[in-house]
């Protein structure tokens, strides 16, 4: 995880081998890990050939498309799934590589749950992936909240040179909290720690985002505009029939609206802000829906007067607004275009 | 090398729409060598240009590369570039520097321009053509070769200038290029995907020496900072030896943005750098993450004026400070920008400002009449917005209706208020807060049938997730008398319910206990309550953030105070010492001074009235002359909320003290009559 967690814990571990610290041992132990998951899945997705290894796993699209088609059935949250075990039994596996074959369904998974919960489905399989990375981040963190000094300028810093006096040390600083501490939860599926938990699973995505798939991120953007319900702003005519089909119309007419707390808002606009600005090849199709998902909850939070997501939301809306316009898109690095050359 | 070639070039006048070669005083038309290039002699134009500007080989090639370069011909001018061997020159450069060892102080500073210790002519060509090889390469997309040449320019500087060149000395070409390699740089690794490396070119970009000017130091600062944000990369903290002892060093990349975005801001506000529009948006964004939105309204507060207009700006800090909740603070800014000489149809302030003065009763009167203007201006784009004010006038009249001035004017306020929800609930008929609030308003006006219905519609609407749905759900039972149903409610909440959240639903589970007369079992569920209680006030530490709960957190005397109630209708009677012992503050004097401090923060509170007011009714008993204050009080608490049962039984009280039967007897009736439609606890402790 990002953030101070990250000075108690070891860095990243690199996915690639070439680490000479690994033992012989452990290196079979991971190849065997992987091709357990890799038998494991090829039983499950049936429509594309699986790859041989973990790596090419990683970037099949194809592989990808499939898992996401039967991720998004209808009965696909159940707990016999066989496709929600597969997911929770490779997140199991402490394997950094299959712990980013789990996360890039994140966003599907996340999607899905959150918005099938009015529909009061079973959804055992989901609930038991979310939870497992949970319980991963809980275990990660060891009881320590995220946090960050908001620094002050008075004291001198790396970055600058400060004329104030150095005062006693620079303990002066404010502490905000980025993250708080997580409460172990076992097996409960508290409904009220719902948000919280998937919250801590948007986290853990987006300390690896940089390492996902676009289509990862299309499909995070694309329930962000779910959630937040607000992509249907001219309003139906319609009088909603008195059918006992009413909460599947309802699922339909509304797209998923859900609640949407600070726990769950925060990590949102972060990865959105990724997708936005922090992506390392330009990618006009990311953008473009991470813009949109950025407008509808701008829309939530004025429907919610939420003023910190307005802020955060309307701040990204902005940056982006500059970012296209030609004014801002000068090159500083350019050398002068000058008529005489000379030596 | 060419240390003798001095002359000042910029002073020709010569006609600017023909590109000109230029060297040694010597001037030559650029068509005469484009046609040999175009035609791949470059051979030919090389010889050309040696002959007619008088250059040696690896200067006409340099210029032919730039001429290349400018022309947007990047092969033709890498190919140009790879002619020249630019690291033997190098080479030959480092040879000619002087040994580090003399470092040039004020005192030795050479005397004459001639001892100059490297010659920065010879060294700005060389430089140049690297960068431009590496500009070429950058915009062929091949940016890992870009990014190799870029670094050997800073790397050579490094090698060439050990000492550093004074400001009076310095090349101003030579400066122009070592700046853009250090603004490139990054960009290039960032472009080629090395992001550890492109931390470490920004780090060393900001932290060594190169004599950037202000904005693009500027620039890379913000760069780095929308890096650090976005990347998604976590940088390791910072190079021991770039640490001063004594300064701040940031630990991650938020802290490390943060600091960046602040300096930047500092400079601009000083006028040291050129305004960036993007950097205020930057850092709103990264202190929003972290909940520090007042810290975001000190940047905005001090940006110099003339940047954001004055209600920009109000509106802005006015967000800023009701995220930090700060409501006051807010509602005085945004009173000054929608006053009718500034911008009194800003939509976004009209309903922050309505929802505020909903959460105060004594603003409830301002705060409807924003919102009915901000129902009115949801127009056109922003007609979605509609809902969102009725529901605004909606919950700021339900708030009015609490300090009403008569009896008709609170069923006016109310009946308006429910109008106004139902209103907005044509428009948003799937939000769950307006249903809730829509229930709520229900059952304060006891319409406990559709405060059920809506209670049930929101604890499906949002799953069971929020938990004030589960305790209005238990309250409405409660208040219809049907106690085990409210029980079975507040038990599937618990189930829901993570441990350290269930404080006020096992208040409410004791209470209904009492209610169902099971004594004992109330005691069970108020020593566990105990034991919740008291573990979280050890292990709350500051950095521990209650979700849901906040707001709602059970007092540790209020559960001992339970207890001992309890215990004393069942007669336990050394029981009862513990918990008096225990609750201490149950003394009669300071108990009244707490409540009269609450009654002057607040002189519409009614559960102090009604609390001073029972005080005083338990002593009038012996002391006669309190009873009449205690009858005031008392009947000044029903005109403000005339369902409160405790009023009215501590009002028959002291009537019987007073020996007016007859109106104790009233009194009584009343207390008992509301009793059947009373929530364990009020509805205006959820909303």
């Amino acid at each position: 995880m990002s953030e101070s967690a990250s000075s108690h814990d070891s860095p990243p571990a690199p996915t690639i081998a070439g680490d000479s610290q690994t033992t012989a041992a452990n290196e079979s132990d991971t190849n065997a890990k992987c091709q357990t998951a890799i038998q494991s899945l090829s039983s499950i997705v049936t429509t594309t050939t699986i790859p041989s290894t973990i790596s090419l796993l990683l970037d099949d699209s194809a592989v990808s498309a499939a898992i996401s088609s039967l991720l998004q059935r209808p009965d696909s949250g159940s707990g016999d799934n066989n496709l929600c075990r597969w997911l929770y039994d490779t997140f199991q596996s402490t394997e950094p590589s299959l712990h980013l074959l789990v996360l890039r369904f994140v966003p599907l998974i996340a999607g899905l749950y959150l918005s099938r919960v009015p529909l009061r489905q079973p959804q055992a399989g989901f609930e038991a992936v979310l939870l497992a990375l949970y319980a991963h981040e809980t275990t990660s963190r060891a009881d320590q909240a995220v946090t960050v000094n908001i620094p002050d300028l008075s004291h001198p810093s790396i970055y600058h040179e400060s004329k104030g006096p150095a005062k006693n040390n620079s303990t002066c600083l404010n502490i905000a909290v980025v993250s708080s501490t997580l409460d172990p939860h076992g097996t409960i599926r508290e409904s009220t720690r719902r948000a919280r938990i998937v919250g801590v699973a948007l986290e853990l995505y987006y300390s690896e985002i940089a390492r996902m798939p676009r289509e990862s991120k299309l499909d995070f953007c694309g329930a962000c505009e779910k959630w937040a319900g607000q992509n249907g702003e001219t309003r139906a005519g319609v009088v909603p029939e008195e059918e006992e089909s009413v909460a599947v119309a309802r699922s339909e007419k509304d797209g998923g609206r859900i609640p949407l707390p600070w726990e769950l808002v925060q990590p949102m606009m972060r990865i959105l802000g990724h997708c936005l600005m922090g992506m390392k090849v330009e990618d006009r199709e990311v953008k473009e829906a991470a813009s949109k998902a950025c407008q509808s909850l701008y829309l939530r939070a004025l429907h919610d007067i939420n003023p910190k997501a307005i802020l955060a939301a309307g701040s990204l809306l902005r940056l982006r607004e500059m970012a296209l316009d030609p004014k801002n898109q000068i090159d500083h690095t350019e050398i002068s275009n000058d008529n005489v050359l000379s030596v | 090398m060419l240390e003798n070639q001095s002359k000042e070039l910029s002073e020709n006048r010569e006609d600017e729409i023909t590109r000109q070669l230029c060297a040694n005083g010597l001037f030559m038309k650029t068509t005469e060598v484009e046609a040999k290039l175009d035609e791949g002699n470059i051979q030919e134009a090389e010889s050309s240009l040696r002959e007619g500007l008088s250059l040696n080989s690896e200067e006409a090639r340099a210029l032919l590369g730039r001429l290349e370069y400018q022309r947007g011909n990047l092969e033709g001018a890498l190919r140009l570039f790879e002619g020249i061997d630019l690291q033997a020159e190098i080479q030959r450069l480092q040879a000619s520097a002087p040994p580090p060892e003399k470092p040039v102080t004020k005192k030795n500073r050479p005397r004459e321009p001639q001892q100059q210790p490297v010659p920065q002519h010879a060294a700005s060509l060389v430089l140049e053509a690297i960068y431009l090889k590496a500009k070429s390469l950058q915009k062929l997309g091949r940016t890992t070769e870009a990014a190799r040449e870029c670094k050997s320019v800073l790397d050579s500087v490094e090698k060439v200038f050990q000492q550093g060149i004074s400001d009076a000395q310095v090349d101003t070409r030579l400066q122009e290029t070592v700046s853009h390699a250090v603004e490139l740089l990054p960009a290039l690794f960032k472009d080629s995907g090395d992001y550890q490396e492109a931390i470490s070119a920004y780090r060393r970009a900001l932290l060594s020496q190169w004599n950037l000017d202000n904005d693009s130091c500027a620039r890379i600062q913000k760069d780095f900072a929308v890096f650090l944000l976005h990347s998604g990369v976590e940088a390791s903290p910072p190079s021991l030896a770039s640490q001063v002892e004594g300064s701040y060093t940031p630990r991650n990349n938020l802290e490390e943005a943060i600091l960046l975005l602040m300096i930047l801001i500092k400079k601009f506000n000083s006028g040291k750098a050129k305004w960036d529009p993007s950097v205020i948006e930057h850092i709103t964004f990264a202190l929003s993450l972290c909940s520090q939105t007042s810290v975001v309204a000190k940047q905005l507060e001090e940006v110099m004026p003339g940047v954001f207009t004055r209600v920009e700006r109000w509106n802005s800090l006015a967000l800023c400070y009701s995220a930090a909740g700060q409501t006051s603070a807010a509602v005085n800014l945004l009173r000054k920008s929608l006053h009718k000489h500034e911008q009194p149809d800003d939509l976004v302030a009209l309903l922050l400002a309505a929802k505020l003065c909903s959460e105060e009763p004594s603003l409830a009167a301002e705060g409807a009449g924003y919102a009915e203007r901000g129902v009115k201006n949801a127009q056109g784009m922003d007609e979605h917005l509609k809902g969102v004010g009725l529901r605004m006038l909606g919950l700021c009249l339900g708030k009015q209706a609490k300090v009403p001035t008569s009896d008709f004017e609170r069923s006016r306020l109310q009946s308006e208020s429910l109008k106004a929800l139902d209103g907005a609930i044509a428009f948003e008929h799937n939000n769950p807060d307006l249903i809730f609030e829509l229930g709520v308003q229900y059952a304060e006006q006891r319409n406990l049938k559709a405060a059920s219905r809506y209670a049930k519609e929101f604890i499906d609407a949002t799953g069971g997730s929020v938990l004030k749905g589960w305790r209005f759900l238990a309250l409405v039972l409660s208040a219809q008398q049907r106690f085990s149903e409210a029980e079975v409610v507040t038990d599937a909440a618990l189930d829901e319910t993570a441990k350290w959240d269930q404080g006020p639903l096992l208040r409410l589970k004791a209470k209904l206990k009492i209610s169902q007369s099971n004594p004992t079992e109330a005691v069970e569920t108020y020593r566990y309550l105990l034991a919740l209680v008291q573990a979280q006030r050890k292990s709350f530490g500051p950095l521990r953030t209650l979700s849901q709960m906040e707001e709602d957190k059970v007092n540790e005397f209020e559960v001992w105070h339970g207890l001992a109630y309890l215990y004393s209708s069942l007669s336990h009677w050394n029981d009862v010492e513990v918990c008096r012992m225990w609750e201490g503050r149950k003394e009669f004097k300071p108990a009244l001074a707490a409540f009269l401090d609450g009654l002057l923060l607040d002189e519409s509170s009614v559960p102090c009235k009604v609390a001073v007011g029972a005080l005083l009714c338990e002593r009038g008993k012996e002391y006669q002359p309190t009873l009449p204050v205690a009858r005031s009080l008392l009947s000044d608490a029903l005109r403000i909320d005339p369902t409160n049962r405790k009023a009215w039984y501590y009002l028959g009280m002291v009537h019987k003290h007073d020996g007016r039967i007859t109106d104790a007897t009233d009194c009584f009736q009343a207390a008992s009559m509301l009793e059947e439609s009373d929530p364990i606890e009020s509805f205006s402790t959820i909303l």
